[in-house]
């Protein structure tokens, strides 16, 4: 598959400060990544370094195949981009300021606005000056304004930021379709990992300006830490009767059991099984998985322990 | 460059919609207000003495305004400094509104030249200064029929309005280094601390003999029109402009944009 983007070993480095550091990250054709990490972890500055505004200290980044430099008009007209709180000229309406952005790239044709207004839902607002919009339609206004030249790669810092339950879910569907049935890639930043769970297909880890992890959503399903709990009257006693069929359990706080090993995990039916012959029903059992914050905090925490010792 | 049309039509758009070019002519409609009001006071002794320190203000004015020669002067000298402000809040604004409003970024990976981008903002800001240009003028002409100025003949008025658009070039010419100050700034409080500076240096410079090489103080020599203007000056004035829109355009090429 084609190579959208790629980095080799990319930073930069404000005097003291290492903002990116070593990043090398390849991103193909069709496929939506998302770029995770906490707010200063240097996701803003990678894209801003993707998009030529900020020359890097070391390394490189290629964009749809053209080595990205400041100033350059090259591969812009095939990148949409929206790097973080997205603004507008406050004196213009939504349809002026589409109407300058589509001056801003030649050829793109006139009905363009007409066309992005509707797919974005802002026709009642059309002729509204920004200045009088809301949060929320800032970000679709912003949104629209990446994608009214219809662009290759689209480039989004956190572009929920700001939205409704509703205009989460209509964006996510969006670029969706824009992957699945346009042929379009998406690079998005995001600090919210049930958003990107939910729409990337390959996620990068970045963490104090270094890439920890790149992995796709099925790896990242397969990292995260799952647990049996089991509630039962006397934990004391189911406890001892896994332990004796192989089963190391833990009665937690709330008096119910946890269970980590994988064949307890894998078959909760025998845990039941077991504990009702021994006449110790349970009340209930239930998998949990790792909410993706933890396992986010989890993998950042032992990448601080790390460097820490 | 074949852009260049487009980018005309985004920033003439964001202008006139802002009603600053509106507020500018305000100002600029002012100066010459400000004159034929002090012409009116000197020549009705009644008020003139009741308005004590600008009567006398007033009496100064009418004694250098008294006819459409010397009041061309004056006139000239109100373009060398209000336009001269004028402009520079014009150039803040238009350049450094981008950084204060958060819309740089949007102009920084565009498939157009950046120095297409400039071009249109300082092609704006030529077209900003004819407009405060004429408004004085028009208007300064209109006060000074109003007020009977004697003197008045057509080649005094066209070599009047030649000083007064020379002098408007002059000072849009020496206005464009702040376009790099208000984008190396980010904003509009760079440029008008400069500009307080210029002034300030300007008239210092005039006072220990070297005006005519400190591009800032040309205009304001060139509207007292005490002595003629060695070439140099002229150009001064030129590289200054030249380098104010060079430096303006290595900046937003070369410098970082974090924010």
């Amino acid at each position: 598959m084609k190579t959208v983007i790629e980095t080799e070993s990319l930073g930069k480095r404000y005097s003291e400060i290492q903002a990116v550091e070593g990043l090398s990250l390849r991103v193909s054709e069709g496929e939506i990544y998302a770029f995770l990490g906490l707010n200063g972890a240097g996701k803003t500055t990678t894209i801003r370094m993707l998009l030529g505004m900020i020359r890097p200290t070391s390394g490189s980044a290629t964009v749809l195949g053209t080595r990205v430099r400041q100033g350059g008009v090259e591969p812009w007209a095939s990148v949409g981009y929206m790097v973080e709180v997205p603004h507008a000229y406050g004196e213009l309406t939504v349809r002026e300021n589409l109407e300058a952005a589509r001056r801003l790239h030649p050829g793109t044709p006139p009905e363009a606005v007409d066309k992005i207004i509707g797919q974005l839902g802002l026709a009642a607002y059309s002729s509204r000056r920004t200045s009088t919009l809301s949060h929320g339609n800032h970000q679709r206004l912003g949104l629209a304004k990446a994608l009214l030249h219809d662009p290759a790669l689209i480039i989004l810092d956190e572009p929920a930021n700001g939205l409704d339950p509703a205009g989460i879910v209509e964006i996510r569907e969006l670029l969706s379709d824009l992957t699945a049935n346009h042929g379009k890639t998406v690079f998005m930043s995001s600090h919210i990992l049930a958003e990107v769970a939910r729409l990337a297909h390959r996620v990068g880890i970045i963490h104090q300006g270094r890439l920890l992890r790149g992995m796709n959503t099925t790896e990242l399903e397969r990292e995260r830490r799952k647990r049996l709990l089991v509630r039962c009257g006397e934990p004391e006693v189911a406890r001892g009767i896994l332990a004796a069929a192989g089963y190391e359990a833990t009665i937690l706080t709330d008096r119910s059991l946890e269970l980590k090993s994988d064949p307890a995990i894998e078959h909760p039916e025998q845990i039941n099984l077991l504990l009702v012959n021994a006449g110790v029903p349970p009340s209930g059992l239930v998998v949990e998985v790792e909410g993706l914050e933890e396992y986010f905090l989890r993998l950042v925490g032992a990448e601080a322990e790390k460097m820490g010792g | 460059m074949a852009e260049l049309g487009g980018l005309l039509w985004v920033e003439f758009r964001k202008a006139f919609r802002s009603r600053m070019p509106l507020w500018t002519s305000l100002g600029a409609l002012f100066l010459p207000l400000a004159i034929a009001f002090l012409l009116f006071v000197a020549r009705n002794p009644e008020i003139s003495h009741k308005l004590g320190l600008v009567g006398a203000k007033a009496n100064l004015v009418a004694y250098s305004g008294a006819d459409w020669a010397a009041y061309f002067g004056l006139f000239t000298q109100m373009v060398s400094a209000g336009v001269f402000l004028l402009l520079v809040i014009s150039i803040s604004w238009v350049f450094g509104r981008e950084f204060t409003d958060g819309t740089a970024k949007d102009l920084l990976a565009v498939p157009v030249q950046r120095i297409s981008i400039l071009l249109a903002k300082f092609i704006l800001i030529a077209a900003w200064a004819a407009l405060l240009t004429m408004v004085i003028l028009v208007s300064g002409f209109l006060m000074g029929v109003l007020l009977h100025l004697p003197g008045g003949s057509v080649a005094l008025f066209l070599g009047g309005s030649g000083r007064v658009l020379l002098t408007a070039c002059l000072v849009t010419l020496v206005v464009l280094p702040f376009a790099f100050f208000a984008s190396a700034g980010r904003g509009y409080l760079l440029p008008l601390g400069m500009a307080v500076l210029a002034l300030l240096m300007a008239n210092l410079a005039v006072v220990i003999g070297w005006g005519e090489l400190f591009p800032w103080s040309i205009p304001l020599l060139l509207a007292q029109a005490k002595t003629p203007l060695p070439p140099a000056s002229a150009w001064i004035v030129i590289l200054t402009g030249v380098a104010g829109m060079f430096a303006t355009w290595l900046w937003w090429m070369k410098a970082d944009q974090p924010r």
